[in-house]
C-alpha cells in the first residue's frame, strides 16, 4: 500500500506544475469558468493546446506506433489534474474518447487522418450522443442514418452537444439498423462540423458557457467515416465513457474550491470579529475538508483500479467516485455561499462580492455535474446492480 | 500509488476472519450483551494465541511489533464481527499510553502480559457531566507523602470488572496526569452500568484512593499530551472498526433485499432501496481508503493531526447512517431483538459518541485547517 505517487510520477507532476506556472496566462486560465475551463474554445486556448502538444503531453498513453509513449494512464490523470488545478484546458475528447476508440477499432484511413492531428492539437471535437429522447437512456438515439450509395444519409437532431460551436469534427452516434435491438442498431460516425447539412443552435446555460443543439438535414457521410464496425457504436461509446467519467470530473477544481474557501475564511471578518471563530463555520469547514479527503481517496481507488485492471475499465470505482464527488462539489458551493452569507448573493465578477463571486458562479456552474456524464441516479443503478448484485431496478 | 495488500496483510485479514468467524458469532455476541464481564473468553484466548493482542506491542515486550496499518485491517474485522473483547482499551489505549510515556518498569511489568492476554488493562477517562477534552478531566489527584490520593468519579469505564489495572486520567497540580491504579485499591468502588453498544461499562467512585508515586505514567503534567497522541492512533482504529461494522451490516442487508419479496419483486428491485445501498457502499469504500491513508501516513511518520479525526468523523457517521438505512430496508423486523441489524444500529451510534464525538473531531479538523 502506498498513497504517494512514485518518484517518476511525482517528478512528472512537478514538471507539469512548474511548466503551467511559468506559462500562466490569465486569458487561457480562469477559474471563474469552472467546468468550461476544460474546453479549448478560443484561439488563445487552442494555441495553448499546441504548446502542450509540443511538450509531448498529448497521447502519452497511446501505443508507440501511433505516436504515443505507451506510458501508464496515470500520467494522463496527473496531467489533467494539474491542468484543471490551473484552470487550463484539458486533454479531453481527442486523446481520450476519439483517439482511444480509433486506436482500438478504427480503420487505417481514419487513424492516419485523425491521430496525428490529435497529437498535434490541430483538431477539436464535439461529441454527439444525447438527443431529445436519448438522455440517460443513451442507447435510445433516434438520429437516422440511411444507407445510400457510397455512404450514409443522416437526418434528425442532437441535444447538448458541447463544443459544437467551435469544434472541427463531430463524433456522432446514429441509428443505422432500426430493425435490430436498441443497443445493436447504433453506429459511430465522424463528420466535419462545417458540413452544410448541420445547423448548430446555441443553448445558453446558467453556467458561464453554452452548449448546443444540432440539427441534421441530409448530412451525407462517406462509408469510410463510419467508425469501426456497423452496429458496434454503443459498445464503443460505453468503453469510452468509463474514461470520460474520470477525466471530465477531475478532483482538482473541487479541492481548489475547498482551498480557496479555507483561505478566505482564515482572513475574513464579520462584525469586526474573525469569521473563522464562528463555531458553525468551523464545523462546516471540517466537514467539507473531510469529504474532500474522501473524494481524493475514491479517486485514488479509481486510479489504482485502472492501473491494476490491465486496461479493464474500473467501472465501479469510477461510478462511486463520480457519485460522491459531484454531489460534494455542489455541497461545497452551497456551504461556501452559506458561509459568505448575504454578500454571497452579489453576482459573480463584481468586486463587492466575496472572492469576486467565485462561489456565486460555481453554485450555478456545478448544478449540472450530478446530471451530465451519467447522472447520480444512473451511477447508483450501476453500483446497485453490478457491485452489490441487486436486481435490475428500473 | 497502490492499494494492494501485502501477503502478510492479507494473512492478517484471513486469520482474523477465521478466528472471529468461529468465536465471535452472533450467538456469542448476544450472550456477552448482558454479561457484566462481557469478555468472550474463548475468543480472547484465541486472539492472544494468534498474537493479535500484542499486535502493536514491540517484539522486545513480547508483542508482534506490527504497524497501525496492520492494526487497521485487524480492526475492520473486529468491527465486522462486533467482537466482544477488551482489545481496544487494553491492547491499544493502555498499551499505547505505556509505550508512549511509561517507565521501563511499567512497560516491563504490563506490556508482556497485555500481549499474551494474561492481563487486561482499561482506561478510566469519561466523567459525569464533563466533556471529552482536556478540560473534562476533573478527578482530583492530590500529592501526599510519596504518592497521590485520588478522589472523584469516572463513568463508562469499559470492562472494569475484569481489569487488572486501570489507566486513570486525573487532575494534579501540574495539569492532567495518567496513573496506573489497582482496581482492588481501598476506597475504589465499581458500579455496573449498561451501554448502548452493550460494552460492559462501570462507574468508578474514587474515595481517597492511595496511589504510589511510581504509578504516575510519564513526567508531571504530561498526561493529556500522552493521551492525545495515543488517541490519534486509537481513533484511526475506531474508524476502521466502523467501516467493518457498516460493511457487514450492508452486506447482510443486500442479501436480505435479494430474498424478501413484496409486490412480487425482491426488495432490492425497488430503486428507492437500491439507491440507499449504493450510497452506503460508496461511503464505506471511501471511508475505508481514508482509514488506510490515515494509518499509512502514521506509519510513514507523518502528522495525522488532520487525517485521524477526519477518518473517525467520516467513518462513524457512515456507520451510523448505513445502519439507519439498513434498518429501514429490513422493515419491522429490524426493530426486534431477534434480528441482528439492531446490534449494528446500536453499536454504530455508541461508536460515534465514544472516543471523541462528532463536535470534538470537527473542532480538531477545523483547528488544523484554520488555526495553524
Ligand atoms: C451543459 C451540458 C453539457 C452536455 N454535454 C454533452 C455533450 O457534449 N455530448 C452529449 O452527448 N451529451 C451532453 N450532455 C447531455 C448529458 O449527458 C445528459 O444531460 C445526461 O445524460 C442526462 O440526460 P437528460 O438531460 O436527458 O436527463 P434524463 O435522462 O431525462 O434524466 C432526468 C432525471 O431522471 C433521472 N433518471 C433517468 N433515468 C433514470 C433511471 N433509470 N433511474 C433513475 N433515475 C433516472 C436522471 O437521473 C435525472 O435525474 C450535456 C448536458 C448538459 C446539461
Amino acid at each position: 500500500m502506498n498513497f504517494d505517487f512514485s518518484p517518476e510520477e511525482q517528478k512528472f507532476a512537478e514538471e507539469v506544475d512548474q511548466w503551467l506556472t511559468e506559462n500562466h496566462d490569465p486569458v487561457v486560465m480562469d477559474h471563474h469558468r469552472e467546468n468550461f475551463t476544460q474546453l479549448a474554445d478560443t484561439p488563445e486556448r487552442r494555441a495553448f493546446m499546441k504548446k502542450l502538444a509540443a511538450q509531448g503531453w498529448l497521447g502519452m498513453s497511446w501505443p508507440k506506433e501511433y505516436g504515443g509513449q505507451e506510458i501508464e494512464g496515470v500520467y494522463e490523470y496527473i496531467l489533467n489534474e494539474a491542468l484543471s488545478k490551473h484552470a487550463a484546458p484539458q486533454i479531453g475528447k481527442g486523446v481520450g474518447i476519439i483517439g482511444k476508440t480509433l486506436i482500438r477499432h478504427g480503420s487505417d484511413k481514419l487513424k492516419d487522418e485523425f491521430l496525428p492531428k490529435v497529437l498535434h492539437a490541430d483538431i477539436e471535437f464535439a461529441v454527439g450522443y444525447s438527443e431529445p429522447e436519448a438522455g440517460s437512456d443513451a442507447a435510445n438515439m433516434q438520429l437516422k442514418a440511411e444507407k445510400v450509395d457510397g455512404g450514409w444519409n443522416l437526418n434528425g437532431q442532437k441535444m447538448w452537444t458541447t463544443s459544437a460551436h467551435f469544434a472541427d469534427w463531430y463524433w456522432v452516434g446514429a441509428r443505422t439498423d432500426p430493425d435490430k435491438s436498441k443497443h445493436a442498431g447504433l453506429s459511430l460516425f465522424l463528420i466535419p462540423m462545417d458540413h452544410p447539412g448541420l445547423e448548430v443552435q446555441s443553448l445558453p446555460t446558467i453556467g458561464k458557457d453554452t452548449t448546443n443543439q444540432v440539427f441534421f438535414e441530409d448530412v451525407f457521410v462517406p462509408d469510410d467515416y463510419l467508425v469501426g464496425e456497423r452496429g458496434k457504436g454503443f459498445q464503443y461509446i460505453s468503453e469510452a465513457l468509463d474514461l470520460e467519467r474520470f477525466t471530465m470530473f477531475t478532483l482538482s477544481p473541487i479541492a481548489n474550491r475547498t482551498d480557496v474557501l479555507v483561505d478566505w475564511v482564515k482572513a475574513a471578518q464579520r462584525d469586526d470579529a474573525p469569521l473563522k471563530n464562528d463555531p458553525n463555520v468551523r464545523r462546516t469547514i471540517a466537514q467539507i475538508v473531510t469529504d474532500t479527503a474522501v473524494a481524493k481517496g475514491l479517486s485514488t481507488r479509481f486510479v489504482c483500479a485502472a492501473k491494476d485492471g490491465g486496461g479493464k475499465p474500473p467501472t465501479i470505482p469510477s461510478s462511486q467516485y463520480k457519485l460522491f464527488t459531484t454531489s460534494l462539489s455542489q455541497r461545497v458551493c452551497k456551504d461556501a455561499l452559506d458561509i459568505t452569507g448575504h454578500e454571497g448573493t452579489i453576482m459573480e465578477g463584481q468586486d463587492e462580492a466575496p472572492l469576486r463571486g467565485r462561489f456565486e458562479g460555481a453554485y450555478r456552474a456545478t448544478m449540472n455535474e450530478t446530471v451530465g456524464g451519467g447522472s447520480s441516479e444512473i451511477q447508483k443503478n450501476i453500483i446497485a446492480r453490478r457491485h452489490l448484485g441487486l436486481p435490475k431496478n428500473f | 500509488m497502490d492499494l494492494d495488500l501485502s501477503e502478510e496483510q492479507q494473512m492478517i485479514i484471513d486469520t482474523t476472519r477465521a478466528v472471529l468467524g468461529e468465536h465471535s458469532t452472533s450467538e456469542v455476541v448476544r450472550l456477552m450483551e448482558d454479561d457484566p464481564k462481557g469478555v468472550a473468553e474463548e475468543l480472547w484466548k484465541q486472539l492472544s494465541e494468534v498474537g493479535f493482542n500484542g499486535l502493536l506491542i514491540p517484539e522486545s515486550y513480547g508483542g508482534g511489533g506490527m504497524t497501525l496499518l496492520e492494526a487497521a485491517f485487524f480492526y475492520e474485522e473486529l468491527g465486522r464481527f462486533m467482537a466482544p473483547v477488551p482489545h481496544f482499551v487494553s491492547c491499544v489505549m493502555s498499551a499505547g499510553v505505556l509505550l508512549e510515556a511509561g517507565s521501563k518498569a511499567q512497560k516491563e511489568t504490563w506490556l508482556p502480559k497485555i500481549a499474551d492476554g494474561s492481563a487486561i488493562l482499561t482506561t478510566a477517562w469519561y466523567e459525569p457531566g464533563r466533556g471529552q477534552g482536556e478540560a473534562g478531566v476533573a478527578l482530583e489527584a492530590v500529592s501526599s507523602g510519596d504518592g497521590f490520593v485520588l478522589s472523584g468519579v469516572k463513568r463508562s469505564v469499559p470492562y472494569a470488572a475484569v481489569a487488572d489495572q486501570l489507566v486513570v486520567l486525573a487532575r494534579t497540580a501540574d495539569g492532567v496526569d495518567l496513573f496506573l491504579v489497582d482496581p482492588t485499591s481501598e476506597g475504589l468502588t465499581l458500579t455496573f452500568h449498561q451501554s448502548q453498544g452493550r460494552e460492559p461499562h462501570y462507574r468508578i467512585d474514587f474515595d481517597g484512593v492511595q496511589v504510589p508515586a511510581e504509578n504516575r505514567i510519564g513526567a508531571a503534567g504530561s498526561g493529556w499530551a500522552t493521551w492525545n497522541t495515543v488517541m490519534h492512533d486509537g481513533i484511526i482504529l475506531q474508524a476502521a472498526s466502523a467501516v467493518g461494522g457498516a460493511d457487514r451490516c450492508l452486506m447482510e442487508t443486500v442479501e436480505y433485499a435479494n430474498q424478501r419479496v413484496q409486490f412480487d419483486k425482491p426488495l432490492g428491485a425497488f430503486q428507492a432501496l437500491a439507491h440507499y445501498m449504493a450510497d452506503a457502499s460508496t461511503k464505506i469504500d471511501g471511508g475505508r481508503v481514508l482509514v488506510h491513508e490515515a494509518a499509512w501516513n502514521r506509519v510513514q511518520g507523518r502528522s495525522v493531526a488532520r487525517f485521524a479525526p477526519m477518518a473517525k468523523l467520516f467513518c462513524a457517521e457512515t456507520y451510523r447512517e448505513t445502519t439507519r438505512v439498513c434498518a429501514q430496508i429490513w422493515g419491522g423486523v429490524a426493530f426486534t431483538i431477534e434480528y441482528d441489524v439492531q446490534m449494528f444500529f446500536r453499536r454504530a451510534k455508541h461508536l460515534q459518541l465514544s472516543w471523541w464525538d462528532t463536535p470534538y473531531l470537527e473542532e480538531l479538523v477545523a483547528a488544523d485547517v484554520l488555526d495553524r
